[in-house]
């Protein structure tokens, strides 16, 4: 790191507690922040439409899981599934002339009620079960909307989804979507940062930690549980409406299939269970690593004279991805967020290391 | 309402319902060894297919020594999986675990994809289309043999539970550290469960491939596999051969009543259902063992 | 040591144990069982008996600790590298705190599943040996164990670590939750199979009065560490012992609180 912790007194408690207790911290997400409003301007308009902003989108969403994966402990298999429920509620809505920003709160609030049902299967049971009895709503959520004329328009439908407007302008350039996920990104990341500091957020905790003991001291994980669910589904259902809106434009029941479940749940593991700066990593790895491995599997290929088929060539990046999660998995259980503090502890005390032992 | 389409739906349904069992039976020994729930058994069911036919077309092996062939190479690869990706998370939490078997579902679905295409092939085991007569009632002469196949591995696993390595695998199933107390060799006894679960895989694909053709779709039997063991009691392999029965007739009869009003494919919808109701109202399933409380 | 002492099954020499590479558990412990002795090591909850058990038959990988420091030596042979399966095969079984006989499977297969290093035909020789000493289990041989009772599951988990054929039995704590008469009768087949079988025999226990009668020697152990090592007959001697352990002497009053902390502190 560029700074040492050295010589940092708190004289308050309210300091001692800031989000940011160090003031170097605050600095460096300060120059972050600016660096994310100016991106549009920086950066090449391509770049930021179909990397940055599916990024931010996926953080959100990637957050949104890790609240009930990693703080409350509770398995979802299905969080596609919420997502698209916030999504389609979200397009019929726009599409019946309800303002935008209310239509992805209603999207939301749908995602959320429907959320809750997750939330029964986890007050029944716990670990496997849980996690197969959401896999399962996934696959009845899939159903539904695909079968349901009414919601998905039709068998093999695609549904278009109309221009957001905001305030009643409409928002259609690059920069101006982004800045839609931009905000919404940073909404859930604070909202995350400030959970922990809450009586909320340590609840959740000690829900995970031992329900029955949370119970004892008093903590009712009934009622934790329902709220983890429906908070974490409401951002889900928000992150779908948005990624509808910003960046797929219209909307399949493909884009919320079982296999995009299980692509939350990587990017939530690789980054790390329960760490902030984690998902972002986790989002941003998993989002780029088709495309980086196309390339480099391309690359290789005339380097080394390989010729693949196109079938092998479709199916190799989904193979690699696979076996990186097992990789991950063996090396590093805690993800990229640990790798990344790891680096940071070691950073800030070099090259004084044997000061910390 | 016509019985006899009824009645029969519900035997061929019956007989699907057994091919099923013989997915579970792989989750179900895999569980019953380790508490692992394995939810790469639908592609290992499908590279199980993959590798009897790269051994009858490329190796040119008539296709009974084909299947010998995939099945000693798939006991193999069962052992590698456990020994590479399962034992060092032994004891982690069940999130990772879970998460391990997803990645090895997407590497091995992916991985045979790669290596042999998508597209679907035949796998001709010589069991002919023609139906069988049973009757008014027309049964499906692959889905009887597989039905036979699975009452045989049913039995075969019965006794293989009574025989010494059986009892070692029981005892690890119950208390790790009890086990290695007095000597067993844990890591041993669970690569072994791994093992016959990917034969029992390779047996369920050579089966169902030669039903619907060699394809990714074989990767899907999950559902139905996991919906099977949960409702049989995920450590109970008699329990996954009469869960695959009922849910084989709640699908069949199920589908010729729901299909024509919900515009087909309610198969998974059903399974789902299930497997839902199953986990809400009877999580350790029809025959699973509850944790022996004394008072 | 003079001359005539007994040779050593097993020693350990200042063995320190740490959990999560983290928790020091237990610092510099030394223990000596003779061969065919009968050696009772004592302590209060936490001290790090069952650490010391693990630490001897291998089973700390299974909580993630290590032997950080020290040598272990069974039969001349050092067998800190050594697996779990591997010690048991040279003769050390461990009786595991609680019991933990296999739930579901009966006592019968209990003994099956324990007898994996042996040869099939040692098997049934065994379990007629152990049906012998507990004839118990053999009435009951067919119900899942699970089922039986505290004192029939306790003589199962000994039963069991007999048909490994063992040369030095650990036993942690067998008098857990068991009625006073079901302890004496598990007490005196233990000193039988001891005395039988010349098999040696480190006793875990909290019921020191109970384990000092059959014992020849006792190590004390606290906080980790050995803090006193005598012959039974010395220790039941000993006022300390018989006011922490025994639950002997007389009752305290608050005015000897001071004193209490005194003793309590000579002896870490
Ligand atoms: N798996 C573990 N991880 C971390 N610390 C442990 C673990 N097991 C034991 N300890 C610690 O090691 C110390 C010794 O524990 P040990 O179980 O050996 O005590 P004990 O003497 O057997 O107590 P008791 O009479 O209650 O059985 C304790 O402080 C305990 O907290
Ligand atoms: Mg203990």
């Amino acid at each position: 790191m560029l700074f040492r912790q050295a010589g940092i007194f708190h004289t308050n408690y309210a300091a001692d507690r800031a989000l940011f207790p160090i003031s170097a911290d605050r600095w460096m997400i300060g120059i972050l922040l600016l660096c994310a409003l100016a991106a549009p301007l920086l950066v090449n308009s391509l770049y930021v439409s179909s990397y940055l902003l599916p990024w931010l989108v996926w953080t959100a969403g990637a957050l949104g899981l890790n609240l009930i994966l990693g703080w409350a402990g509770q398995f979802h298999l299905g969080y596609a599934a919420v997502m698209g429920i916030g999504a389609y509620a979200t397009v019929h809505a726009t599409r019946a002339g309800i303002p935008w920003e209310i239509a992805i709160v209603l999207g939301g609030a749908t995602a959320s009620i429907i959320g809750i049902g997750f939330a029964f299967a986890a007050l029944r049971v716990k670990g496997l079960y849980l996690a197969l009895s959401t896999l399962a709503l996934q696959f009845v959520m899939d159903w539904v909307i695909s079968h349901v004329p009414a919601i998905s328009g039709g068998t093999q439908a695609t549904l278009q989804a109309p221009d957001i407007r905001l305030l009643g302008w409409p928002v259609t350039s690059d920069a101006g979507l982004y800045y839609v996920a931009l905000i919404w990104c940073v909404m859930v990341t604070s909202f995350m940062l400030n959970l922990r500091r809450t009586a909320l957020g340590r609840a959740l905790i000690a829900v995970r930690e031992k329900d029955f003991a949370a119970a004892v001291i008093g903590v009712n994980s009934f009622y934790f549980k329902l709220v983890a669910f429906s908070t974490s589904s409401f951002i889900g259902g928000v992150t779908g409406a948005i990624l509808i809106g910003t960046f797929y434009h219209a909307v399949t029941p493909e884009q919320f299939s079982v296999d995009v479940s299980i692509q939350a749940l990587a990017m939530v593991i690789v980054g790390g269970l329960g760490s902030i700066i984690g998902s972002y990593f986790g989002a941003a790895f998993i989002l780029l690593m088709p495309g980086a491995m196309n390339t480099f599997i391309s690359w290789a290929a005339t380097q080394f004279g390989f010729s693949f088929s196109i079938e092998t060539l479709a199916h190799l990046p989904q193979a690699l991805y696979g076996a990186l999660i097992i990789a991950f998995l063996l090396i590093e259980p805690l993800g990229l967020g640990k790798i990344y503090s790891n680096i940071r502890d070691y950073l800030l005390v070099w090259p004084f290391g044997y000061v910390k032992k | 309402m016509d019985w006899a389409l009824l009645a029969e739906s519900a035997v061929n349904g019956g007989l699907v319902g057994l091919m099923y069992s013989l997915v579970a039976m792989g989750i179900v020994l895999i569980y019953k060894s380790s508490s692992v729930p394995n939810l790469a058994q639908g592609a290992m069911t499908m590279l199980g297919a993959y590798v009897v036919l790269a051994f009858a077309n490329n190796a040119k092996a008539p296709i009974w020594l084909a299947i010998i062939l995939a099945i000693v190479t798939m006991f193999g690869v069962g052992m590698a999986i456990e020994r590479v990706a399962l034992r060092r998370l032994a004891g982690r939490p069940i999130i990772m675990i879970l998460m391990m078997t997803l990645g090895l579902e997407i590497l091995l679905r992916a991985g045979s994809m790669t290596i042999w295409g998508g597209t679907g092939r035949p796998m001709p085991i010589g069991i002919s289309d023609d139906p069988l007569f049973l009757g008014p009632l027309l049964i499906n002469r692959t889905y009887a043999v597989g039905a036979a196949v699975a009452v045989a591995m049913f039995a075969l696993f019965v006794l293989f539970f009574r025989t010494r390595m059986g009892v070692v695998l029981r005892a690890i199933s119950d208390d790790y550290t009890a086990a290695w107390s007095v000597g067993i060799s844990v890591e041993r006894g669970v690569a072994l469960s791994w093992a016959m679960s990917a034969v029992v895989a390779t047996i369920a694909g050579v089966l169902w491939a030669s039903v619907q053709g060699v394809d990714q779709s074989l990767a899907q039997l999950l559902l139905k596999g996991v919906t099977v063991a949960v409702l049989g009691g995920l450590d109970s392999i008699g329990g996954a051969l009469l869960a695959g029965i009922l849910l084989g007739i709640v699908e069949g009869v199920a589908a010729s009543f729901l299909d024509p009003l919900l515009g087909g494919a309610s198969r998974d919808l059903v399974d789902a259902a299930m497997l839902i109701l199953t986990i809400m109202v009877r999580p350790h399933g029809l025959f699973g063992r509850h944790d022996i409380e004394r008072i | 040591m003079n001359a005539n002492t007994p040779a050593k099954v097993l020693s350990l020499n200042n063995v320190e144990v740490v959990y999560d590479h983290v928790s020091l558990a237990i610092k510099g412990v030394s223990i000596d069982v003779p061969e065919g002795g009968m050696v009772a090591l004592l302590g209060a909850n936490g001290a790090g008996k069952s650490t010391t058990l693990k630490s001897i038959s291998g089973l700390l990988i299974a909580e993630r600790g290590e032997v950080r420091r020290g040598e272990l030596q069974f039969l001349g042979r050092s067998i800190g590298a050594l697996s779990p399966q591997e010690r048991v095969r040279l003769g050390i079984a461990h009786v595991l705190e609680g019991r933990r006989v296999f739930e579901h499977l009966t006592p019968d297969e209990n003994l099956i599943a324990a007898s994996a290093v042996r040869g099939r035909h040692d098997t049934s020789r065994n379990k007629e040996r152990v049906y012998s000493y507990f004839p118990r289990l053999h009435e009951r041989r067919t119900v899942a164990s699970g089922y039986l009772s505290g004192g029939e599951q306790q003589m199962l988990a000994i039963g069991r670590a007999l048909m490994t054929q063992p040369k030095l039995l650990m036993l942690d704590e067998p008098s857990l939750g068991l009625a006073p008469f079901l302890v004496a009768e598990i007490f005196q087949i233990i000193s039988r199979i001891n005395k039988e079988e010349g098999l040696s025999v480190l006793l875990v226990e909290q019921n020191a009065v109970a384990a000092l009668e059959i014992v020849s020697h006792g190590y004390l152990i606290e906080s980790g560490r050995i803090v006193m090592h005598d012959t039974a007959e010395t220790l039941k001697k000993n006022p300390d012992i018989r006011e922490f352990y025994l639950g002997g002497a007389k009752a305290k009053s608050f005015h000897d609180i001071k004193h209490y902390s005194r003793r309590k502190r000579w002896l870490t």
